[in-house]
This record gives structure tokens, C-alpha cells and sequence, in this order.
């Protein structure tokens, strides 16, 4: 069984081009240099989405627990980019811009893409009755059969084996969709986690369990969740006889190497794989955890905090992908300094140090969420049951 | 290991967090034999607090930060327990306890009964429960009608400071497993704070309910927050020129039947409140206990106040829309009366 699992992202080994045995090393190779502005755009679009929301979160203007990205967005602006319309995702409390995210190659403003709008995402995050899920459940619990979003519960883990039940009968139905699964490193610990994980080796389905090791789950750092002895949370993927590739989670390019070499595969038959992509978490679990994740962190790492902290803003995923540009020769280093927005904070930040396109796309989405109606109280008691049979 | 923050009794007045948390601290400190298992609990101090500074004081070995597996958690407590030791499995939510659930209510709940006696479980599965906060589907569950349906297993819910120290206490004695409620939204809330007894003088016995009002015109049964609702109604029902008596039931199991008996021979009247869905519910089991034993006593048909049979909605209308409300209590009971 090949196996491309490394100690850590920054090592050699990591590389997955360094293995001579594995199959198409580099599918990054095809993109082009307006791919590649793109997906420094859609790191933006991200990040922005998050700041924007933490300061109406902060005037009092939204519902519930707000679970920044900030810092992990190359995870799922990698992750999507090579997808077909036609796949499906399950992101996690994590990953909200995903949902707006998905198929966005096909136009951000596209109405054919299958992917949410950034429109309806506002929505629900506004808890509004033009959300996909009407606002009945919080935040990312929201999917769509037609947009090829599975709905997610709270429960960690829980949608894996969804995940592999909505292949089998694609497959069934002639079709060649793959499904990515977001989750973080904490719900690998999950029993359900192992049992579909599992079972979509057993059947080679095109399952791709991408996690997204951001260092902590919670208060719980991986120490506590990870053995001693296994280095990381991708190598136990050797136990279920299917590979495990571990990305930098930082580097956009490079997640999306990863996992589109993990999307060729399931969708050319070979089966399931699991994609580990190496981040940090920039804040709070939550942004209710937020000042306490600042103490418990600190006590945690002790002496080396501040160098952490340092080597994050260093490895923003924005701040990363300059880099790449301005190596390509596609951005000169005078150009990297425009729009700032990496290695800074979400009240650090103004929208100036934003896109234009970027800012204005993320206004519509908003506008259109604060002038929609709240569901009406009605709602809360329908749909329990599908009437009129199948 | 540093020495921890003060966390034993100080005799101020306690919210209901609180109130938990001395409790367990005190379990702590009196028995070595004690273990806490759970999410978060130790270097983030549980996710509302309520082992907070736990693990700096008991150290690592006592207080495990676990992974993210409710099997795992409840299923490790068990094999502890059945080795001798107490423990304290928390749920980061009670929603949660879904994913531990063959362990609890097959390997758990029937050891003793399995091993004849044998072997007993020692455990308390705690964990934030309840509605009313906008916290949609799964940060809202009051799933205790699972476990009442499950010989073997004790099922706690407190609605005071006090009551919530002193049943922690006991079921953290009890010999059994327990399965205890704690209501999120009664965690901070001031208007509840109280002195509570320290050490011995805290311990509140499970199964036995407690009157939180009394009253002569109808009685009103029901646990956890919707107490504090029926209180309100109570006072609104005042006005109509009728006295309710609220039992606050504390222990489903075992259940106090005798309080509720007792009050109906002054009322004669019974109204049940749970913020569960109705069907299979616990105030169903209350109302078909006092159909059985209460009958004659009953001047009118007994009724239950629910939330329908639908998840917790996260928008407030829908959530509202749902659960019951002080006014649902109110006309209820105010139909009772006039029968
Ligand atoms: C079954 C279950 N148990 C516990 C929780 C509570 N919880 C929500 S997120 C979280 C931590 C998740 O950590 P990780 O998987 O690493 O994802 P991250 O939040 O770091 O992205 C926990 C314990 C839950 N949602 N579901
Ligand atoms: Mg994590």
C-alpha cells in the first residue's frame, strides 16, 4: 500500500512529488496563473467573510457561536477548488465559507453553480427565512441535495457515513461524484469516524476524510488525542489499507495537490483516502472561548507562545500564497503589500485591507440577509414529517 | 503540581454552576477514590466552568482531559467504576450522550443486574441540558425519557443552587449510575443564587421530591426549568384567585410518588409540565402513574404540558413556538381549575 505520510509539513518528505511511486504528484502543475490569482482572491473572500462576521458579532448583531476559520482558509479554498460542481461536501462548524465556496470556478455570481449563494449563507447565519434550512438549526447546519451539500448535526463526525452512502448510490446511478468530508483532528476520536472511514475502504468509495489538524480541539490539545509514537493523524490511515497524505494546511497549492491526488484517485475508482492538512487555530474554540483560549494556550505552550504566535502570522495562508506568486514572478514584491490583510487579527483589519470585488461581493450577501424576513414562528413545527409518501 | 485557586467552600452565595462545582470539588477532596472523565474539562476547565481549576488541584491522573469519543468516555468510566472507582463522566452537552448510548444503557446500566450483584457502577453522567436558549438542535435536548426508559439507571435533574450540590452529592454516593440533567440556562442566573450547606449538611437524598410552592387549588409537577415557569404561572394564577402547589420532582428515578399523591389529596386537580416532546415523555408516565393510583382523587382530567413532538428549533419565535411557555402553563391550569 503506498503511503505518503510525513513527520511534518515543512520537512522534505512531505513533498509528495519526492516519491517516485506515487501516481499524478502535482496536479497544481495544470493550474494557470489566473487559477492561481484566484485562489489568492478566494483566500481573501474567505478571510473576509470571517472578519466581517466577528464584528457584527461583536455590535450585537448575530445569533449563536461564531467558529473562525481565520487562519485555515487555504483548507478550504484548496480543498474546493479542483471539485466538480457535481461533488459533494460536508464542512463542519469550521469551514462556513465552504458552503459559498463550493463550485465557485463556474462564477461567483453564477446561478447555475451548484454551491450555495453567498446570499443564502448570510442568510442563515442572519437566522432569516431565506436561508436553505430556514434558520431552523444554527450556523453550518445547512445542505441541499440539489447543491450536493450534506446537512450536518452537531454531532462530530456524524456526516462521514452519509458521506459514503450519498457516493454508493451516485455510483449506483451511473455517476462519478466524490465526496469530501471536512473534520477536525479532535473527531478522528470518534468511533463513528473509524466505522465509516472503514467501510468506504472496504468499498472503494470516493470518500475523501479530509482533517484539518489546527492543533487543538477545544481546550484539548493533540497531545491528549493523538498517541505518542504516531506522528500524525493521517498515518493511521495505513490501518484501513488506504492512503493518508498530509498537507500543509497553510499553503493553498499545496492542499490542493493533495487533495485533488486524493480526488483523481476515488474518482477513477481506487478509492477512499484521507488528507490531513496541518494548520493552527488562530483564536477561541468560539468566539465565546476566545479569552480564555488565550490563557490556556499561553500556560500551554509556556516560554515558546510568543514564537508560536509569531510563526502563524508568518504562515498566514494569505502571506504563504504572495509568496508563491511573487516566486512565479506573477506578483512583484511591491505588489505583495497591497491589501495587508495577513498576519492581522479581525479588529486589526479594515476593509481596505480587502479586494474591492471581494468586499462588495460579501455586502450583497449581507444586505440581502438583513432585509429578509425572520421565519415565521409557525415553521417551528413543520417538516417534522414528509407527507404524501415517497 | 501548583496549588490551585482556592476552589473549596467559601460560604458565599452560589449560582447553580457554582453550587455544581463545589460539589464536585468537595467529592474530590473527601474521596481519593474519585475520577473525572470528560471533554475540556481539565486545561480549558469544562466548557462553562464548571471544573474550573479541577485538574490544576487533582492533577491529570484524576482529572482526564479525554478525546472526543462520549463511548469512550462513559465506557472507560464504567470499567473504572466496576474497579472500584467513583467517577464523574461529564457530557460536554447532554445532546452528546446520543453518541455514548449502547454504553450506557447495555453495559452500564445493567452490570449489577448482569453480574447478580456483583459488580455496581459508581458513576455520574452529568452534562448541560435544556432549552430556552437558542441553542437549537443539539445544544437543547432534554433526552432523560431514553434513560428513565432503561432499568439501571438513576435520572437526577435540579432546578436550584441547592438542589444541584446536594444531588451531586448523593448520586456521586449512590452506588448506582446516574444520569444527571444540569440546566444550562439556570447555570448563571442571579435571581436564583443561594447560601448552600457545606460538606454532610449539603447531601440531598435522590427520589425524593420537593415542594417549591405550596398551594391548595391544583398541582402543578414538573423538573428542571420549567420549575421557574411554573412558578411564574403560579403567581399569574394567584391573580385568578387560585393556589398552586409546585413539586419540583428532583429525581425521576426513582420517582417520588408519594409528594404527588399527597398534594392531590389537598388539590385533587394535576397538571404535568416537561420542556420534552410529548410523546413517550416523562409527564406522561406522571400522568399515567396518577390515573392508576390517583383516580378517585382526581375532580378533574388530568393534563400535561409539553414541547411538541419536534426538535428545538435555533431562530427564537420558531424555539418559542415549541417549548412550552409560562401562558401554555397558565390557561392549562386555569382550565383545570374551572372544571
Ligand atoms: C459528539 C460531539 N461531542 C462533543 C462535541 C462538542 N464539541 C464541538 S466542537 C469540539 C471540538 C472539535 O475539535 P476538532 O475536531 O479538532 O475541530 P476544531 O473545532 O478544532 O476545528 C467539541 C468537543 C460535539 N459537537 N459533538
Ligand atoms: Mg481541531
Amino acid at each position: 500500500m503506498e503511503q505518503y505520510v510525513a513527520k511534518s509539513p515543512s520537512s522534505e518528505s512531505s513533498k509528495m512529488s519526492s516519491d517516485p511511486a506515487a501516481p499524478d504528484l502535482q496536479p497544481r502543475s495544470a493550474l494557470t496563473p489566473d487559477d492561481r490569482k484566484e485562489l489568492l482572491k478566494q483566500l481573501y473572500l474567505a478571510r473576509y467573510f470571517d472578519v466581517r462576521l466577528i464584528k457584527e458579532k461583536k455590535r450585537g448583531r448575530l445569533r449563536g457561536t461564531l467558529y473562525s476559520s481565520h487562519n485555515q482558509e487555504a483548507i478550504i479554498v484548496g480543498s474546493l477548488f479542483g471539485l466538480k460542481g457535481t461533488d459533494w461536501i460536508s464542512p463542519i462548524h469550521r469551514d462556513m465559507p465552504a458552503f459559498f465556496m463550493k463550485d465557485m470556478r463556474a462564477g461567483w455570481r453564477n446561478p447555475d453553480r451548484i454551491g450555495m449563494s453567498v446570499q443564502e449563507v448570510c442568510a442563515q447565519v442572519w437566522g432569516k427565512a431565506t436561508s436553505p434550512g430556514r434558520a431552523r438549526d444554527n450556523w453550518s447546519h445547512i445542505g441541499s441535495r440539489a447543491k450536493r451539500i450534506i446537512c450536518s448535526t452537531s454531532m462530530l463526525a456524524g456526516t462521514i457515513p452519509a458521506a459514503a452512502g450519498v457516493v454508493y448510490a451516485d455510483r449506483l446511478d451511473g455517476g462519478d461524484a466524490v465526496c469530501l468530508t471536512f473534520n477536525g483532528e479532535g473527531s478522528t476520536a470518534q468511533g463513528v469516524f473509524h466505522e465509516a472511514v472503514n467501510f468506504a475502504a472496504v468499498r472503494k468509495l470516493p470518500v475523501v476524510t479530509i482533517i484539518e489538524n489546527n492543533q487543538w480541539a477545544y481546550g484539548t490539545p493533540v497531545r491528549d488525542s493523538l498517541p505518542e509514537g504516531l506522528e500524525s493523524f493521517a498515518g493511521r490511515a495505513a490501518g484501513y489499507g488506504i492512503p493518508g497524505y498530509i498537507a500543509d494546511g497553510q499553503d493553498v497549492l499545496d492542499v490542493y495537490d493533495k487533495v485533488m491526488t486524493a480526488v483523481n484517485r476515488a474518482r477513477s475508482g481506487e478509492g477512499s483516502s484521507i488528507v490531513e492538512c496541518i494548520s493552527f487555530r488562530a483564536y477561541g474554540h468560539g468566539d465565546h472561548d476566545d479569552d480564555r483560549a488565550a490563557r490556556y494556550r499561553r500556560e500551554f505552550y509556556g516560554d515558546r507562545w510568543e514564537e508560536v504566535i509569531a510563526e502563524e502570522r508568518e504562515r498566514d495562508p494569505i502571506a504563504v500564497m504572495k509568496r508563491h506568486l511573487v516566486g512565479l514572478g506573477e506578483m512583484t514584491a511591491e505588489e505583495a503589500k497591497l491589501m495587508p490583510a495577513e498576519g492581522k487579527s479581525a479588529m486589526e483589519v479594515n476593509d481596505l485591507d480587502f479586494p474591492e470585488d471581494v468586499v462588495k461581493y460579501l455586502n450583497e450577501g449581507v444586505e440581502f440577509a438583513v432585509a429578509s424576513p425572520p421565519p415565521p414562528a409557525e415553521e417551528g413545527s413543520m417538516w417534522v414529517f414528509k407527507e404524501g409518501g415517497r | 503540581m501548583s496549588a490551585a485557586p482556592a476552589p473549596l467552600v467559601d460560604g458565599a452565595k452560589k449560582n447553580y454552576l457554582l453550587a455544581l462545582r463545589e460539589a464536585i470539588f468537595e467529592e474530590m477532596e473527601s474521596n481519593p477514590n474519585m475520577l473525572c472523565l470528560g471533554e475540556d474539562i481539565g486545561i480549558l476547565g469544562g466548557a462553562f466552568g464548571v471544573t474550573d481549576g479541577l485538574q490544576l488541584r487533582y492533577g491529570r491522573d484524576r482529572v482526564i482531559d479525554m478525546p472526543i469519543s462520549e463511548a469512550a468516555i462513559v465506557g472507560v468510566g464504567c470499567g473504572m467504576a466496576l474497579n472500584g472507582k467513583t467517577v464523574m463522566a461529564e457530557m460536554q452537552f447532554i445532546d452528546f450522550i446520543s453518541c455514548g448510548f449502547d454504553q450506557i444503557v447495555n453495559m452500564t446500566a445493567t452490570f449489577h443486574y448482569r453480574t447478580a450483584g456483583d459488580v455496581n457502577i459508581n458513576m455520574v453522567i452529568r452534562g448541560p441540558a435544556g432549552g430556552y436558549g437558542g441553542g437549537a438542535l443539539y445544544h437543547s435536548q432534554m433526552n432523560e425519557a431514553w434513560f428513565c426508559h432503561s432499568p439501571g439507571l438513576k435520572v437526577v435533574c435540579p432546578s436550584t443552587p441547592k438542589d444541584a450540590k446536594g444531588l451531586m452529592k448523593s448520586a456521586l454516593r449512590d452506588g448506582n449510575p446516574v444520569i444527571f440533567y444540569e440546566i444550562k440556562e439556570l447555570y448563571r442566573r442571579r435571581d436564583l443564587e443561594e447560601f448552600v450547606p457545606e460538606g454532610e449538611d449539603a447531601l440531598i437524598p435522590l427520589g425524593k421530591a420537593r415542594i417549591a410552592r405550596e398551594g391548595e387549588s391544583i398541582t402543578i409537577v414538573t423538573y428542571g426549568q420549567n420549575v421557574h415557569h411554573c412558578l411564574e404561572a403560579a403567581k399569574k394564577l394567584d391573580a385568578e384567585g387560585f393556589s398552586a402547589e409546585v413539586i419540583d420532582l428532583r429525581s425521576l428515578v426513582p420517582l417520588d410518588e408519594e409528594t404527588i399523591l399527597e398534594s392531590l389529596k389537598k388539590t385533587s386537580r394535576l397538571l404535568v409540565v416537561n420542556e420534552a416532546p410529548m410523546t413517550c415523555g416523562f409527564a406522561g408516565e406522571v400522568l399515567a402513574r396518577m390515573s392508576q393510583n390517583a383516580f378517585e382523587l382526581l375532580d378533574a382530567p388530568p393534563a400535561r404540558i409539553t414541547r411538541m413532538d419536534t426538535p428545538v428549533p435555533w431562530v427564537k419565535p420558531l424555539e418559542l413556538h415549541v417549548l412550552p411557555s409560562v401562558d401554555d402553563i397558565l390557561q392549562a391550569a386555569l382550565r383545570i381549575c374551572r372544571y
